[in-house]
C-alpha cells in the first residue's frame, strides 16, 4: 500500500461522486473494493457488527432528537416573533435591521441545525421588511446568507455531533467548545455591519430610507417574552451538559419535551403540525444516518488496511509545522467547500484528516470547531453554496444572483480571518471546555 | 409511496417522543431522587436502530439521499436519466449488501442467544430483527423504485425520471420550505 494506491482510490471515488452516485453508496463501494483487494471476503464479516454498532449507538440517538427539536421550534412560528422582538432592540444600531438578521439567525441556530430552514424562515420574515425600508439588497442578502451558517457552529449542532462520532471525541465538550467561537463570530459579523454603516454614512449614504422608530422601554421589555423559548431551550441543553447532569442525548430529550410544551402553549400542537415535523425529522435522519453508516463501513477498510497510517506518514514526511499543516487544510477545505455540500465534505474528510492532525499534536476538539467553521464557509462560497441559493430563492424583488454573492463575500473573508485567528490563538476554542474538565 | 413515508415518519416521531419522555423521567429520577429506571440508553439505541433503518426509506422516497450534482446538472438530459436510474439501483444494491453483512450479526445473535450486557438483559434478537426488517424494507423499496426508473427511461419519459429520481435542487427544497411557511 503506497500513497499512489491511495491517490488512485481517492480519484476513483471523487469521479463516482461527481457523476452523481449517492455519496453513501460510493463510500461503501470503495470500502468493500479496497477491503477485498487487501484482505479478501473476511473483511466483509467484520462490517456487519460495525453496521449494527452504528445503528445502535446511543450518542447518535441525539441526532434525530435535535433535528426534531429544531423542527418543533421552527415550524411553530415561535421563531418568527423572535425577529420582531430582536428588531426592537437591535434595529437602532448603525446598520439597523441587518443586525436583526444576524441576531435572529444565531438565536435560531441555538435551537435548530438546519441552515436551509433557518435561512428560509428568517429570510421570509426579513426580506419584505428590509425591502420596504430601502436597505441595499446585497447587504440584506449577505447578512442572511452568512447568518444562516451560524446554525452549525452554535450548539446544539448536528454537525458537531457527526464530527464527534466520526472522530470519537466527546460531543459534550465539542458543544461547550462551540459556544465562544459562535458568539464571537456573531459579534464580528455585527461589528462589520456597524463599520460598513459608519463608512457609508461618512460618504452620505444612509442604511435605509426609513429607520426603525424608538419604542418606549416598556414595550421593548414586553417583547422580550418572544425570546424566552429559544433561551430556555438553549439553557436546558447547554446547562445540563455543562453542569454534567445529562449527556447530549439526554439533554436533547429534555429539550424536546420543553419545546412541545411551548408549542402547545402557542396553540399549535396538532396532528397536522406533528406530521410535518415527523416527516422532516425522518427524512433528515435517514439521510444523515445512511451516510454515517457508510462512513463507518469505509472506516473498517481504512483502519484495518492501514490507509490512514499511510496518509499520515506521507503528510508527516512533508515536514510541515502544525500551523503550516492547518493553513494547507484551510486551502483544502476552501476548495472542497466550493463543490461539495457540508455533510459529504465532513464524512469524507474527518476519518482521514483527524488522525493526521492529531499526530501533528493538534487537539481534536479544537479541530472539530475548525472543520465546522470551514463547512460554514463552504455554505456561502459559490458555485455550490447552499445558503446563497436559499436567500436568492426567498427574495421577491427578482434581482440578480450577483447581489447575493457580492453581499456574502465580506462575510466569507471574515470567516477566513476568524479561522486564522483561531489557529493563532487556539485558546479561544479551548478555554471553556478545559475549564469544564477542571 | 408518499403514504408509506408518512406512516414510517409517524411511527418514528412517536417513538422519539416516547423516548424523550422516558429519558427525561429517567434523568430527573436519577438526579433528584437518586434512583434509576435504567435502560434509557439502551432504549435510545434500539429506537435509533429501527428508526434509522426505516428512515432510510423516507429519505429515499423524498429523494434526500445526498448526491453531488455539480456535474450532474451539466450532462445531457438522457445521460442524466440513466445516471438517475443507476443511482437508485445502486441504493438497492447497497440495501442488499447491508442485508448480507447484517446477516452475520443475526446468525451470531441466534446461535449464541445473545442478550444485551445491561440490567434489562434484552434478548438482542428483538431489536435486531426490527433493525433487519427496516433494512430489508429499504432494499425492497429501492429495488422496486429502480424498476420503475428503468421502465421510465426505456419508455423515453425522461422528464418524469428527472421529476421522480433526480437529486433535489436547492430551489425545490426551498419551495417546500416556503410551502410549509405559507401553510401556517
Amino acid at each position: 500500500m503506497s500513497i499512489l494506491d491511495v491517490t488512485i482510490g481517492f480519484v476513483t471515488m471523487m469521479g463516482l461522486l461527481m457523476i452523481g452516485f449517492p455519496v453513501a453508496v460510493v463510500m461503501v463501494a470503495m470500502g468493500v473494493l479496497g477491503g477485498m483487494i487487501l484482505y479478501g471476503p473476511v473483511l466483509l464479516k467484520s462490517m456487519g457488527p460495525v453496521l449494527w454498532g452504528v445503528s445502535n449507538e446511543n450518542v447518535l440517538t441525539a441526532i434525530p432528537l435535535f433535528i426534531l427539536l429544531g423542527e418543533l421550534l421552527l415550524r411553530s412560528g415561535l421563531a418568527d416573533r423572535m425577529y420582531g422582538a430582536l428588531a426592537l432592540w437591535l434595529g437602532r444600531l448603525p446598520g439597523g435591521l441587518l443586525h436583526t438578521n444576524i441576531g435572529a439567525c444565531s438565536l435560531f441556530a441555538a435551537t435548530s441545525g438546519s441552515s436551509v430552514a433557518t435561512a428560509a424562515t428568517v429570510g421570509t420574515v426579513a426580506l419584505p421588511a428590509l425591502g420596504e425600508r430601502g436597505y441595499d439588497p446585497a447587504r440584506s442578502l449577505g447578512t442572511l446568507a452568512a447568518g444562516g451558517t451560524l446554525g452549525i457552529l452554535i450548539p446544539p449542532s448536528v454537525n458537531l455531533l457527526i464530527y464527534g462520532s466520526l472522530a470519537s471525541v466527546s460531543v459534550g465538550q465539542l458543544f461547550v467548545a462551540g459556544i465562544i467561537p459562535g458568539i464571537l463570530l456573531t459579534l464580528t459579523f455585527m461589528g462589520f455591519v456597524v463599520l460598513e454603516s459608519l463608512w457609508r454614512r461618512s460618504r452620505g449614504l444612509p442604511d435605509a430610507s426609513k429607520l426603525e422608530e424608538k419604542l418606549p422601554l416598556k414595550d421593548r421589555l414586553r417583547a422580550l417574552v418572544h425570546l424566552v423559548p429559544a433561551a430556555v431551550v438553549f439553557l436546558i441543553v447547554m446547562g445540563s451538559i455543562y453542569m454534567g447532569i445529562a449527556t447530549p442525548t439526554e439533554s436533547a430529550a429534555l429539550a424536546v419535551l420543553v419545546a412541545l410544551l411551548f408549542v402547545w402553549r402557542e396553540g399549535r400542537l396538532s396532528f397536522a403540525f406533528l406530521d410535518v415535523c415527523f416527516r422532516q425529522t425522518a427524512k433528515t435522519t435517514g439521510m444523515i444516518l445512511l451516510i454515517i453508516a457508510a462512513a463507518f463501513t469505509l472506516n473498517v477498510t481504512l483502519a484495518l488496511g492501514g490507509i490512514t497510517g499511510v496518509i499520515s506518514n506521507w503528510v508527516a514526511g512533508l515536514g510541515l509545522a502544525p500551523t503550516g499543516l492547518l493553513f494547507a487544510l484551510v486551502v483544502f477545505y476552501l476548495i472542497l467547500g466550493m463543490f461539495m455540500d457540508v455533510l459529504s465534505m465532513q464524512v469524507l474528510t474527518i476519518p482521514i484528516v483527524v488522525p493526521i492532525v492529531v499526530a501533528a499534536g493538534i487537539d481534536p476538539i479544537w479541530f472539530g470547531i475548525f472543520v465546522v467553521l470551514m463547512s460554514e464557509l463552504g455554505m456561502i462560497t459559490p458555485p455550490v453554496g447552499m445558503n446563497l441559493y436559499v436567500v436568492q430563492g426567498v427574495r421577491t424583488d427578482g434581482g440578480p444572483f450577483s447581489d447575493v454573492i457580492r453581499g456574502a463575500i465580506p462575510y466569507a473573508v471574515i470567516m477566513l480571518l476568524f479561522t486564522i485567528l483561531l489557529i493563532l490563538v487556539p485558546q479561544i476554542v479551548m478555554w471553556l471546555p478545559q475549564s469544564l474538565m477542571g | 409511496m408518499d403514504r408509506i413515508a408518512t406512516w414510517i415518519s409517524r411511527l418514528f416521531g412517536a417513538a422519539l417522543l416516547f423516548l424523550s419522555g422516558f429519558v427525561a423521567l429517567e434523568t430527573v429520577l436519577r438526579k433528584v431522587f437518586n434512583t434509576s429506571l435504567q435502560g434509557a440508553d439502551e432504549l435510545g439505541g434500539y429506537v435509533l436502530a429501527f428508526g434509522a433503518s426505516a428512515a432510510f426509506v423516507v429519505a429515499l422516497i423524498d429523494r434526500a439521499h445526498v448526491r453531488i450534482d455539480v456535474l450532474h446538472q451539466r450532462f445531457p438530459v438522457k445521460v442524466r436519466a440513466w445516471i438517475d436510474f443507476a443511482a437508485v439501483l445502486s441504493l438497492g444494491i447497497l440495501g442488499v449488501f447491508f442485508l448480507y453483512i447484517g446477516w452475520f450479526v443475526i446468525i451470531d445473535t441466534i446461535s449464541y442467544k445473545s442478550t444485551a450486557a445491561t440490567p434489562w438483559r434484552t434478548p438482542l434478537i428483538y431489536p435486531q430483527a426490527a433493525w433487519y426488517a427496516g433494512l430489508a424494507f429499504f432494499a425492497a423499496v429501492s429495488l422496486w423504485l429502480s424498476g420503475r426508473a428503468l421502465r421510465l427511461v426505456l419508455a423515453g419519459r425522461i422528464d418524469q425520471v428527472a421529476k421522480e429520481f433526480s437529486p433535489k435542487t436547492a430551489e425545490e427544497e426551498l419551495a417546500e420550505e416556503l410551502d410549509h411557511l405559507s401553510a401556517r
